[in-house]
């Protein structure tokens, strides 16, 4: 109600305070940093200078390239795999316990640390471990969020299309196809953030390279303002990715679904 | 229709089952052509669950991982409410709040806070726990603060207008309506907290499941990295029908009968 009176005056006092509050926070980390050791906490400055060598030395580079490649892969795979398994039950109705009662709940609840260990024994270090582990902790979400788009797909809409003759390909390019879109997109917008968030994990214990690879030399080496550095790397990657690419896509996909059919 | 429903039903458990325990056959089946070092049969990783739930050595570190979890959740679920309710109090702050805090809680890694968190605090209980609310705390405040923003306006004036205390308001009103959302925050913060469990205890503990799969893994012994897996989803499955569901349905009730 404040709000509704003073619309200008509190957006005004709201936006000063976030970007006060961002000011202050680099100063309080500024100033804590000269009184722990470096290990500890080094200073915004030092983490910069990291992050920024990260980012323009060829090395870096590369270990930031890799890292795209194997989170680009996974989400890739899992797709493929999410989608093939929520849309199972939507031909074969007997699956549907099987599915959403089974295998769905068990991935789900599977620790992520686990598969990566386990792939590390099964599959040695290296590129196919870090892109198992990523791809099977992100099957979970995709089923989950595709599957919700399944059962909302509208049955008597396929019925009218069946006995009209259409055929099962062109009934699912046609129909089923796009009433999944906003789900699908919404499985691979959660699956971002995920991915890149454990694809340090699997990087970290059964990589060779990549953004994880590098923080656990760092980490070995007590080079801490590199650790920082990846950290503040994910972050930054995970809110450009939702701020830039996924924002603007779902108010396309919202105003594309408003309109009248 | 009801005894063809459950027909259905019956047809569909049938399946379910049958297709569970093909899984576990071709398990069996692969484990005998490859090294117990590559994939134990699941016997072998049945034995070793059933050593640790009933060896007290071993079902401490679960005792101890369970407690944490608890723990954990009750605190990111505090923290995340008290957050969403000062963005929501206090217009200036919801900036900070929505726009700083959470968007840096939601990119953090999970394996970042774990290092840091051992750097930070050094090995401890209160390391593991620390680093469990941080993880879960995006998730518990995002659901309190989509609660607070469809609390409905309306609803709240009227019973202010007609009740004599705020306290009434609060306890009647306010706390039924955001009664769905806290039990949402509670179902996502107790799933997550579950799967990196494991993950907060790698480097910053010398007890729990975690420790134990990490023991485990140095020394390449793939049946206990898989019974400590299994171990957490079977806990998991049992703390989900015995805690969380009992808990929101009492809270259903509440809320229809504060409906009512």
């Amino acid at each position: 109600m404040r709000a509704a009176l003073l619309p200008r005056d509190e957006s005004l006092r709201k936006s000063v305070a976030t970007q006060a509050f961002t000011v202050a926070l680099l100063l309080a980390w500024e100033v804590a940093s000269w009184c722990f050791p470096p290990f500890l906490l080094p200073g915004p400055y030092e983490v910069g200078r990291s992050l920024w060598s990260l980012l323009t030395t060829p090395a870096g580079l590369f270990q930031a390239a890799a890292s795209v490649f194997h989170v680009g892969t996974a989400l890739a795979i899992a797709f493929v795999v999410g989608t093939a398994v929520a849309l199972l039950p939507f031909y074969v109705k007997g699956l549907r316990l099987a599915i959403d009662g089974r295998l769905t709940p068990f991935l789900n609840s599977f620790p992520g640390i686990g598969w990566t260990l386990l792939a590390i024994l099964w599959l040695g270090l290296g590129l196919r471990t870090v892109i198992f582990a990523v791809a099977i902790i992100l099957v979970p979400f995709m089923i989950i969020n595709i599957r919700e788009g399944v059962r909302t797909v509208d049955a008597d809409l396929i019925e009218m299309v069946v006995s009209f003759g259409a055929n099962r390909w062109r009934e699912f390019i046609h129909i089923v196809l796009p009433a999944l879109f906003p789900f699908m997109f919404s499985a691979i917008r959660v699956s971002f953030g995920v991915a890149w968030k454990v694809a340090l994990t699997a990087e970290l214990f059964g990589g060779t390279r990549g953004l994880g690879y590098t923080m656990n030399v760092a980490r070995q080496e007590l080079e801490t303002p590199q650790i920082y550095a990846v950290i503040v790397l994910i972050v930054v990657i995970v809110f450009l990715g939702n701020r830039f690419v996924f924002d603007p896509m779902q108010r396309r996909l919202q105003v594309g679904s408003r309109s009248p059919v | 229709m009801r005894a063809l429903l459950s027909a259905k039903g019956f047809g569909q458990r049938a399946i379910a089952e049958s297709l569970v325990l093909l899984a576990l056959a071709a398990w069996w089946w692969s484990s005998t052509h490859m090294a117990t070092a590559v994939l134990p049969p699941p016997q072998a990783v049945f034995n070793r669950l059933l050593d640790i739930a009933t060896n007290p050595s071993l079902s401490w570190h679960v005792l101890i991982t369970s407690l944490r979890v608890l723990t954990s959740v009750v605190l990111a679920l505090a923290l995340g409410f008290l957050l969403a309710l000062l963005a929501h109090a206090v217009p200036w702050l919801s900036g900070v709040i929505m726009d700083r805090v959470l968007v840096v809680l939601n990119g953090m890694p999970s394996v970042g806070w774990a290092i840091l968190a051992v750097i930070w605090f050094k090995v401890s209980d209160f390391t593991v726990v620390f680093v469990q609310v941080m993880i879960l705390l995006p998730f518990s405040l995002t659901n309190f603060a989509e609660g607070l923003r469809n609390l409905d306006r309306e609803i709240i004036e009227m019973a202010e207008s007609f009740a004599r205390y705020r306290a009434a308001t609060l306890t009647k009103v306010v706390i039924p309506m955001l009664m769905p959302y806290g039990i949402a925050a509670l179902r996502v913060s107790y799933g997550v907290c579950w799967k990196i469990a494991l993950i907060s205890e790698l480097f910053g503990a010398q007890s729990g499941l975690g420790y134990l799969m990490l023991q485990a893994q140095s020394i390449g012994d793939v049946t206990t990295v898989i019974a400590t897996c299994v171990a957490i989803v079977i806990l998991f499955t049992l703390g989900e029908a015995c805690i969380i569901n009992p808990i929101a349905r009492t809270a259903r009730k509440d809320i229809a009968r504060a409906e009512a």
